[in-house]
């Protein structure tokens, strides 16, 4: 062992432990606790990002028994950037959600146990090397986030958790037929084991396991026309819950969905499904962006435009599958670009939504007027979030479109770039709509209060981190070439 | 549109259940015999029974996972039961002889319960059937009235629900210093078991129970 204490299993036991801490304390209690925690976290996954770039990905067999019999966890590059880009989108918004809930208190009951349950399944998810563990990750981190979309309470907020209860379970069983297949036709569910024998040999059953866990993870992430359930759900939920789900939830499914493809199922990879993916991907960046257009609550604006930057991840299944290397490698990077940079800036757009709900006291972009005199920064915030989304340099968001542009062009698949720009443009039209509205003066009758300063320096932070991102990329991209094969 | 909707679905199942059919009959031979290798390490878990070995040692961490799981599905009651409506069933009238039944009863299942936990090691039972065995003991002495419902669990309750899931944490991290998260000592392990399954017996019959006493009639 290099370090003591070893930032791997910390990394899944602490956020384990301070959530059940905070329901030990009672309703409402932990937000402190839950704040240090986060921030030992941060630094754990900074020690591991730290071992990785030294020594190259490792694997940690939990008992000591080593897989098939026991549980791998395994740390490379791609795992490390999501556990960064986790504990960098939760520690702003714990500080936003303790001040959220200061102002407005409904649903603070159960928040930060069901969000420490949350982030530890995320770091558990990201860490697994096993097809069961990864189900039961899953099980943790979509029970977690339907909690979280019912906290507040009310009709709607209900509804929509209980849809996307259905929709997430529907996923998970998918996913476990998957993996059932896999393991009848085999006889492990570790991802090394399997990995080899998948290349010599896959029967029918193996090709239909890999549809339906794709199938499953797509579903989970949202990806076009499985996106029925995310707007109400994240659109309806307490800001920082909003925040949450939106930057962390759906990555941790697209992860998967990129790990399996470049890994395991890779033998089995074809143009064809990699074209109706980005196809799916095209769709949504449309369709997304387009409903987006159309909303009139500021927070179902966002939930849709997290919809369509969705679609962005997904273009990069056909810029990498059966392509010139230097084609495929750009298209990986660009879409782990494209996840922290929208995990950063969309958590941003929520918490300056979220400010701006308080502010205003209602969820209507018609009623913006006065926001851009009175919370200067939160508007800032909501701009510079927008910058990202958009893909204007020098932001995170930038840099990932501009991979996948290069991708694009050294394969030949021009039509992909069609797709972006008009995403682009659309993005902006969405943005400005909330700009212009927000630059207006207070309307008669209405009343914009100010909110605490803690919100709107959170949310100013996860902004800035999105536009650093473009900046300072290059050590990210390093970090996610450990063990990857070049 | 329902009936193409409808029509549409019936084809996707029934294309589903001919695809999985035709699956099924052409699975090859397992190329990893996992049985074998339980068996060729049963003697160092711990246990002498391999479904307790494989659940609390070879993939404890996945029951570890689980029982977090468990909590988590019972918050989510919580979330829900807060504003449950007014139409909750209220709790009927006790009747005396299913009081008495529940009275005489209730001990019983405790005691059988501790016996499933014990005989976990070596033959089937263990902290599921056991806490299972709890939970139905505080189904019934609810249903007799004997037990109120929680609205809000209070601190002992609160204490008793964490406690499964801290004793297993406790447990996976004094591991650590032995080499990884979850490593139990040959000579200790069948004690360490033991003592993770005592906890989570305890907080997984709790936890059952809530999910029926926290969202039935909420309101008293």
């Amino acid at each position: 062992m290099t370090d003591f204490p070893d930032p791997l299993p910390w990394l899944i036991v602490l956020p384990l432990l301070w959530g059940t801490l905070a329901f030990l304390l009672g309703p409402g209690r932990g937000g402190r606790l839950a704040i240090a925690a986060i921030a030992l976290q941060g630094v754990l996954a900074l020690q591991l990002a730290g071992q990785l770039l030294d020594d190259g990905s490792r694997v940690y067999a939990v008992g000591g028994w080593g897989a098939p019999l026991g549980i791998d966890l395994m740390a490379d590059g791609l795992a490390a950037v999501m556990l960064l880009l986790t504990q960098a989108v939760a520690l702003p918004l714990a500080v936003f959600a303790r001040g959220y809930f200061a102002a407005s208190p409904k649903g603070r009951e159960l928040f930060w146990p069901l969000t420490g349950f949350l982030l530890a399944a995320l770091n558990a998810l990201f860490v697994s090397a096993d097809l069961f563990n990864i189900y039961v990750t899953l099980e943790l981190l979509g029970l977690a986030a339907v909690g979280l979309v019912a906290i507040a309470g009310g009709r709607q907020p209900v509804t929509a958790a209980m849809r996307y209860l259905f929709a997430t379970l529907l996923g998970s069983g998918a996913y476990l037929l998957g993996v059932a297949l896999i393991y009848g036709s085999y006889g492990s569910v570790s991802l090394a084991v399997l990995t080899p024998l998948l290349t010599s040999e896959a029967p029918l059953a193996v090709t239909l396991a890999a549809a339906l866990i794709l199938t499953g993870l797509l579903l989970k992430t949202a990806l076009f026309p499985f996106h029925f359930w995310l707007p109400p759900a994240h659109g309806g939920a307490p800001a920082p819950v909003s925040a949450l789900l939106s930057a962390l939830v759906i990555k941790a499914s697209f992860y998967l969905v990129l790990r399996l493809w470049l890994e395991l199922f890779a033998p089995l990879a074809t143009v064809a499904a990699a074209q109706l993916i980005g196809a799916l991907g095209a769709a949504a960046i449309l369709w997304g962006s387009w409903l987006a257009l159309t909303q009139t609550r500021l927070k179902m604006l966002v939930a849709y435009s997290t919809v369509a930057q969705v679609g962005y991840l997904f273009l990069l299944f056909p810029l990498a599958t059966l392509v010139p290397l230097g084609a495929a490698d750009s298209a990986v990077q660009g879409g782990v670009m494209q996840a922290v940079a929208h995990g950063l800036a969309k958590a941003a757009m929520f918490a300056a939504a979220g400010s701006m709900i308080v502010a205003t006291g209602r969820d209507d972009i018609g009623r913006l007027g006065g926001v851009g005199a009175r919370l200067p920064l939160t508007l800032f915030s909501f701009g510079l979030a927008g910058v990202t989304l958009m893909g204007l340099p020098p932001s995170g968001g930038f840099s990932a479109k501009w991979l996948l542009l290069m991708a694009a062009l050294e394969s030949g698949q021009w039509w992909w770039v069609a797709v972006m720009i008009a995403g682009g443009l659309l993005t902006a039209a969405y943005v400005f709509k909330v700009l212009r509205r927000a630059f207006l003066p207070v309307a008669e009758g209405d009343r914009v209060t100010r909110v605490p300063r803690t919100l709107e320096f959170s949310a100013f932070a996860l902004a800035l981190a999105a536009i650093l991102l473009g900046l300072f990329g290059a050590p990210l991209l390093e970090l996610l070439a450990v063990g990857r094969a070049a | 549109m329902k009936a193409w909707l409808t029509a549409l679905t019936v084809l996707l199942c029934s294309g589903l259940a001919l695809a999985l059919g035709g699956a099924m009959l052409a699975l090859p031979e397992f190329a990893v015999r996992l049985p074998a290798q339980v068996t060729a390490n049963l003697d160092t878990s711990g246990v002498s029974h391999p479904v307790t070995a494989v659940l609390l040692n070879f993939r404890g961490y996945d029951t570890l996972l689980e029982v977090a799981v468990l909590l988590l599905a019972l918050l989510g009651v919580f979330a829900l039961s807060r504003h449950a409506d007014e139409h909750a069933p209220r709790a009927t009238p006790a009747h005396p002889v299913l009081q008495t039944l529940a009275r005489l009863l209730a001990p019983l299942m405790v005691l059988v319960a501790g016996y499933l936990l014990w005989v976990g090691a070596h033959a089937p039972g263990g902290a599921f059937q056991a806490g299972a065995v709890l939970a139905a003991a505080g189904v019934l002495l609810r249903l007799a009235g004997l037990l109120p419902a929680w609205a809000q669990p209070g601190r002992l309750l609160r204490g008793g629900l964490a406690l499964g899931l801290l004793v297993f944490l406790a447990v996976a991290v004094a591991g650590l210093p032995q080499g990884s998260l979850l490593h139990y000592p040959v000579s200790m392990a069948g004690a360490l078991i033991l003592l993770v399954e005592a906890g989570l017996t305890l907080s997984i019959g709790l936890t059952l129970a809530g999910l029926y006493l926290a969202s039935a009639g909420a309101k008293r």
